[in-house]
């Protein structure tokens, strides 16, 4: 079986995101970018399959820039096979993601599909979806559990209420939760390794995929900042001032 | 409050707060060392520096001694309190009291804790950058006392480098302002640098004035494996020329152990001898290009076998864990520590003797090596033996310590890197300053501190 995962990045988890003065996007420049970790689980989970003899090959998508490259090279060195890089300088949308993906899972015909249940730069949580709906396959979205067997995916999902168990067919799409795995360090000497292993570079127009802008930005803005607390001397000005404000 | 002079201290410092509940006089009479029974007076929590300098005179007048207290996680005893006297902690003064934008200075209260300081450089989108793991819990005022080093030193040197301005009292209760921000000021002696690493026995700094970076550039995390101790010198020779770095540290494989039993995740699957973490700046292709150059030029010489790298800054904070958390996983061990230094140079030479002596004088004891080595600061912690009694243990190390201190003099080191003297390294501080240095060091404490009120049996 093949598997194919989605492979984005994003600004780190860690990094103080700023909006830009104009308000037109976020400052990227000289900031840490990182694979969206919840790719990095499904890249794990990915792994740990082939490791396990559920998979043979497992294929990285990222969809970006030309500078993208040292990020894929970073997924390979983790471990993948071999990475797509579907080439465009515009922003992409999840619909268009999607769209993209059916495109290579035509292509690939993976058994399984897996990608981050969101990605934390838009925190969208649509890609994977979409991709089930226009593939016309199952879904197993927020996994903590994986498991393969006779070609049927049994995956844990975490819901609000615990844990939900859903058997899919395959091929199938799975978005990985947090809990699902800790994902490895990648080995400098992979990372050598990785250098001649094969990225593919597709250009995004090449594929004939609708990218027309579904949704329009009309501006970022950083959140409002919380005014500071009040202190009160005691439980009547407490009410006094929870009334004033007609909470009370 | 029956004693008659904490009542008049009362009267003096209306301000303070007096504390002398049992768990207060243990809990504040000792720092990070466990060796000595915590037995002060009373604790005050002054919030003013008017105050401090109440409480300096009233000390003179009652002949009472003073013990300045921070975080406590000093290592050396130097925040230790065991024979009566007043312990002036700076719980209450441990606010942010300014921000200059153009000076790039955070004015500080001396009981901020470092992190807090961290922040708030942060929130100006600056960085105050020594840092170490006690960071949560050490104030600014042990750190300007202690000269605190810590993980970053290599790329920004020590406490020392980062103070523009200090409020001092003094042992006689006088309050100096020193250096007030200036870059330059050629104006006699530098009192400022004297009061840094005094460790509290020329008085107590009431308010500090630091100097903030400009944020560092996005980082990357190696921790490489290092099959033997000669090796290690060669791989900081080589990332030093290639690479910015930003850390460069050092664990053994018992340290390790540690680690991982404490909870860590194992970072390879075969034990190596030694390890290193080396932080450096990332901000482009050509400097991760470096790293990897860096890397296989160590491998192919044989000096590294393997090396992960992060990916991320959660993987470098999990990476990082593998060194910081060394101190905590010993703790329950009660660990004799050593926090020697020698030129970076001659790093090689010492640590050969070294672990001559320790295997010729330690033959059973588990002895974990870890520390800033980039610096040539190395962190030797020799675990207590379940079955042996603290006394004899401790009895035992300070043999080995001798030895130590002799072997330090001969390599031109120090029997303190970073930790201060404090109690614990006393008897061997004649091995790192001669005895005129340490005579002229007891002729400027009789200047500042007259009575010999302010930390007495600390340092020398
Ligand atoms: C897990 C761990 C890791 C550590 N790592 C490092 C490291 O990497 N590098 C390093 O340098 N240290 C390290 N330390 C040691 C310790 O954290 C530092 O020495 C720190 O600077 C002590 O600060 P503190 O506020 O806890 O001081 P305390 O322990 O309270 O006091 C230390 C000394 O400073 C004096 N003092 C405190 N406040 C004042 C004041 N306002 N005025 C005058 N004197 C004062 C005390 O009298 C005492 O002599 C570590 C400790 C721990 C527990
Ligand atoms: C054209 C010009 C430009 C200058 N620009 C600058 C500038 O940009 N920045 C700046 O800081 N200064 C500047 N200076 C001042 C001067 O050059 C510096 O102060 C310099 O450091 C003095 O060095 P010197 O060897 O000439 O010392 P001297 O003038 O010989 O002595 C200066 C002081 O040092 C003492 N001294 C000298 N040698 C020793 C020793 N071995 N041990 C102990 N004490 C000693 C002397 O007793 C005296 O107090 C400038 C001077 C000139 C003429």
């Amino acid at each position: 079986m093949k598997i194919l995962v989605g492979y984005k990045r994003v600004v780190d988890y860690n990094v103080r995101v700023q909006v830009k003065a104009d308000g037109t996007g976020v400052v990227t420049e000289g900031v840490k970018l990182s694979a969206n970790p919840f790719d990095d689980i499904a890249l794990e989970e990915a792994l740990r399959l082939r490791e396990k003899g559920v998979a043979e090959e497992v294929v990285i998508v990222g969809i970006g820039p030309a500078d993208l490259t040292a990020h894929l090279r970073n997924g390979l060195a983790m471990g993948a096979n071999r990475a797509i890089h579907v080439t465009t300088t515009e922003a992409v949308q999840p619909l268009t993601a999607a769209r993209v993906l059916l495109k290579l899972v035509e292509k690939e015909s993976p058994g399984l599909v897996i990608v981050g249940k969101q990605a934390i730069d838009d925190d969208a949580n649509q890609t994977g979806q979409m991709l089930a709906a226009l593939w016309d396959r199952p879904q197993a979205t927020f996994a903590g559990k994986v498991e393969i067997a006779d070609g049927k995916a049994t995956v844990a999902r975490e819901v609000d209420a615990g844990m939900e168990t859903l058997d899919v067919d395959l091929p199938a799409v799975i978005t990985t939760d947090l809990r699902l795995n800790e994902p490895r360090f990648i080995k400098l000497p992979d990372i050598m390794k990785a250098k001649s292993k094969p990225i593919d570079v597709i250009e995004l127009g090449s594929l004939g995929v609708d990218t027309g802008d579904h949704l329009k930005i009309t501006h970022y803005a950083a959140p409002p900042k919380r005014s500071k607390g009040v202190m009160v001397k005691d439980a009547a000005e407490l009410v006094a001032a929870l009334k004033h404000k007609g909470l009370l | 409050m029956t004693d008659p002079r904490l009542a008049d201290l009362a009267r003096r410092a209306p301000e303070t707060r007096l504390l002398t509940e049992p768990s207060d006089l243990e809990h504040y009479g000792r720092d990070w060392t466990r060796r000595w029974t915590p037995a002060p007076l009373a604790i005050a929590l002054p919030s003013t520096a008017g105050d401090v300098q109440a409480i300096v005179r009233w000390a003179r007048e009652h002949q009472v001694t003073i013990v300045p207290s921070g975080g406590r996680t000093g290592l050396s005893g130097g925040a230790v309190a065991a024979h009566g006297e007043l312990v002036v902690a700076f719980d209450r003064m441990n606010q942010v009291l300014g921000f200059d934008p153009v000076d790039a200075t955070l004015t500080v209260g001396p009981g901020i804790a470092l992190e807090a300081v961290q922040n708030a450089a942060r929130e100006h989108g600056l960085a105050y950058p020594v840092d170490f793991a006690a960071r949560g819990s050490c104030s600014i005022g042990g750190n300007i006392a202690t000269n605190a080093g810590g993980i970053r030193v290599i790329r920004y040197g020590l406490t020392r480098q980062w103070v523009a301005g200090l409020k001092f009292v003094t042992g006689t209760g006088e309050l100096l302002e020193l250096n007030r921000g200036l870059v330059k000021n050629a104006s006699g002696y530098d009192l400022r640098h004297l009061v840094i690493g005094s460790e509290g026995t020329l008085g107590m700094v009431v308010e500090a004035t630091l100097w903030l970076a400009p944020p560092p550039p996005p980082t990357q995390v190696m921790l490489l494996a290092v099959p033997a101790m000669d090796a290690l010198m060669r791989v900081f020779a080589v990332a030093r020329v290639k690479l910015q770095l930003e850390a460069f540290e050092f664990f053994t494989d018992r340290a390790l152990e540690h680690v991982l039993a404490h909870g860590a995740q194992a970072p390879f699957d075969v034990l190596s001898p030694y390890y290193v973490v080396a932080e450096f700046d990332a901000g482009d292709e050509a400097s991760q290009a470096a790293a990897l150059d860096m890397f296989e030029a160590c491998l192919e010489a044989g000096w590294v076998t393997d090396g992960v790298i992060s990916s991320s800054d959660a993987q470098a904070a999990s990476l990082w864990r593998l060194r910081e958390g060394i101190t905590e996983s010993l703790a329950r061990y009660k660990p004799y520590k050593n926090d020697i230094s020698v030129r970076i140079g001659a790093v090689p030479a010492f640590m050969a003797d070294m672990h001559g002596l320790l295997a010729r004088e330690y033959p059973t004891f588990d002895v974990v090596w870890f520390g800033h080595i980039g610096d040539g600061n190395l962190h030797i912690n020799v675990l207590k033996p379940d079955e042996l009694d603290q006394e004899s243990f401790v009895a035992q190390c300070e043999v080995v310590t001798k030895h130590l201190a002799a072997m330090l003099h001969k390599h031109g080191g120090s029997i303190s890197a970073e930790h201060g003297i404090g109690l614990v390294k006393k008897p061997y501080l004649e091995g790192t300053r001669s005895h005129e240095e340490i005579a002229l060091m007891r002729g400027i404490k009789a200047v500042l501190d007259p009575d010999g009120i302010m930390n007495p049996g600390k340092v020398f």
